[in-house]
């Protein structure tokens, strides 16, 4: 037996030995961890914890089973938030990934540096705004007293309800939204378009390939992997659209754009009433996963293993 | 169609032969033309309104340029709605969290690229593992945590909260990978300590990096309003964003104490926003670097 064990606690000795030398280093990733325990890993238990009790005002909170997910499965509030964040998410991600690449490309085809710079400034400085500047910004706009509707009126037309006819609810959420986000992901399609080698462009060239021929078969199969980047990351936060809805809500629209962390935030933090939300926050949480590993299958994206 | 002629004139300007044709440029244009009014036109909206004034803002009008130019706008909001305040609240906590943020990160990047340390797998996945947990779904027992810790109502919970994130961790490990590891070699053959040798040589070498996470962050931290918004409840504690959020409620403007006029409003955005312009004119090119290989590769 000894035999065995020799070289096996050797090597442990040589894992201490590395690991007292590299006692500075451990050190310097404490912090780190220390705070994904407190405020990462710690809500996150404490959340499914919550959701199977009821928190009393006085008292130890009482364990109550799943009474808080039939209640919230059974909301019509909260079936409706699920509805508005699949809907509303998705169609607003497609829209950003398609419409940013269209707008990338067409960039990427001006020659003019100064009037390329400027387009790209325009069009990114909206990602650098929250969504409280953005939302403020656009509730003006599109009141009944402005910019937009001073234009339609000037113009003969008549106004239009974006703020107080829930069928403009939903188009004015994902107009603002491409507004916001577009930018951003121009600036990823362009460097990968930027970073494709000329050498193809020259042979497709002397093939005899006219430019959008070149676009069509050099610019998007070369990023089509940064679509589907962005398609996986984005996926992520399709049910998590909270700032945009808080701020542009309006009693008229509301109900055709409340999304589930919305639901969250007025069960939890307005209503008080623990329980159900973070049932609804674990069932929000089981559900993004199930999108993130489905999206990732059907875009096949392999993340970078090098870690 | 095209004629022989013009095929061999086309041959001859061969430089420029690499561009759509001519109908494809004006389409394409076009295009960006009106992307660009629509992208530039909310702004100067909003800029012209901010410094009209209190009656000419209320006005039903496509404005432009300022109408009756004044800064009443600016010195209502400033002054009789805590605008000052909010904006030395925003200030202080998101340089003094962005300052912490950066030292945490680098530290942790250039723990994530010790190739021979033990249990570094574990730790990067440690790491990782943090940024596919949505943490604002957390947002009610994020609550519950503050206000067992007594951080509801304080600057060092505005500050506490989000001071670590995965993605600059990884953002900067990526740029320490870019340090050749021939210098840490030698430097480690000269006997130097890894405090010494992350000092003195990843940390000059990675500036770029650190302005980049610096930026970033600071950004994040100015536009934070999830976590403003459940742990304060004092208005002396208010960041922007809370009080962005106040002055575009309907509610608000009825029942306060003061009317707030659409230039007050605009105003109050326009000094939102002027620090992160500023930002991105001076450190556009760290920012955009940063960006593009934190999505790339985080």
């Amino acid at each position: 037996m000894s035999t065995v064990a020799r070289p096996d606690r050797a090597a442990r000795k040589r894992l201490f030995r590395k690991m007292r030398q590299y006692r500075a280093i451990y050190l310097m990733i404490v912090p780190v961890f220390v705070y994904f325990a407190v405020f990462t890993f710690y809500p996150l238990g404490l959340g499914v914890v919550q959701s199977f009790q009821r928190v009393r005002l006085i008292g130890a909170p009482v364990y109550i089973g799943t009474d808080n997910y039939a209640f919230v499965l059974n909301d019509p509030i909260f079936i409706l938030s699920m509805r508005n964040s699949i809907v509303v998410g998705t169609v607003s991600l497609f829209i950003n990934l398609a419409v940013s690449l269209v707008l990338a490309i067409s960039i990427n085809e001006i020659r003019n540096r100064f009037a390329k710079s400027l387009i790209q400034t325009v069009t990114f400085l909206p990602y650098l705004f929250s969504w409280t500047v953005v939302g403020g910004m656009w509730l003006q706009i599109l009141a009944h007293n402005g910019m937009v509707n001073n234009l339609l009126a000037a113009l003969g037309l008549e106004r239009l309800p974006f703020f107080t006819s829930s069928a403009w609810g939903r188009p004015v959420i994902l107009f603002t939204n491409a507004w916001k986000q577009a930018g951003y992901f121009i600036v990823l399609y362009l460097a990968s378009i930027v970073s494709i080698d000329p050498t193809l462009y020259e042979a497709a060239r002397i093939d005899g390939a006219s430019r959008m021929k070149q676009i069509r078969y050099i610019i998007l199969p070369q990023a089509w992997p940064t679509v589907k980047t962005l398609l996986v990351l984005g996926a992520t936060g399709v049910l998590r659209n909270f700032d945009q809805v808080l701020m542009m809500n309006r009693p008229a629209t509301k109900d055709s754009i409340r999304t589930l962390l919305l639901y969250i935030y007025e069960e939890g933090i307005t209503k008080l009433k623990i329980g159900t939300a973070t049932a609804a926050a674990t069932i929000v949480m089981l559900l993004t996963l199930v999108i993130t590993v489905v999206v990732r299958r059907i875009a096949r994206y392999e993340q970078d293993a090098s870690y | 169609m095209r004629t022989p002629i013009f095929e061999r004139s086309e041959r001859v300007s061969r430089p420029f032969r690499n561009q759509l044709r001519p109908a494809e440029r004006v389409f394409n244009w076009v295009l960006l033309m009106l992307v660009f009014l629509i992208m530039i036109l909310p702004m100067l909206n909003v800029l012209a309104i901010s410094f009209s004034s209190n009656t000419a803002s209320q006005v039903a009008d496509v404005t432009l340029w300022p109408k009756e130019f004044s800064t009443e706008g600016y010195t209502f909001i400033w002054n009789a709605r805590n605008l000052g305040q909010a904006f030395k609240n925003s200030s202080f906590v998101s340089v003094v969290g962005t300052f912490f943020t950066v030292i945490i990160s680098a530290m942790a990047g250039y723990v994530l690229i010790q190739r021979e340390l033990p249990f570094r797998k574990a730790i990067a996945t440690g790491v990782l593992i943090t940024m596919m947990i949505p943490g604002d779904l957390t947002l009610v027992s994020i609550f519950s945590l503050n206000k067992s810790l007594g951080l509801i109502d304080s600057y060092l919970g505005l500050i506490l909260n989000g001071l670590v994130s995965a993605f600059s961790i990884m953002l900067m490990r990526n740029y320490f990978l870019s340090v050749p590891e021939s210098l840490s070699e030698s430097a480690r053959i000269d006997n130097a300590s890894e405090l010494r040798i992350f000092f003195s040589i990843y940390l000059p070498l990675s500036l770029p990096g650190l302005a980049a996470i610096t930026f970033l962050d600071f950004i994040g931290k100015w536009n934070s309003f999830m976590i403003p918004l459940i742990i304060t409840t004092k208005p002396e504690l208010f960041t922007l964003p809370i009080i962005l959020r106040q002055l575009t409620q309907p509610t608000d403007s009825t029942s306060g104490v003061l009317q707030v006029y659409d230039n007050a409003r605009m105003a109050a955005i326009v000094i939102t926003v002027i620090p992160l312009l500023l930002l991105y004119s001076l450190a556009q090119r760290f920012l955009i670097g940063g960006l593009t290989l934190g999505a790339s590769k985080g």
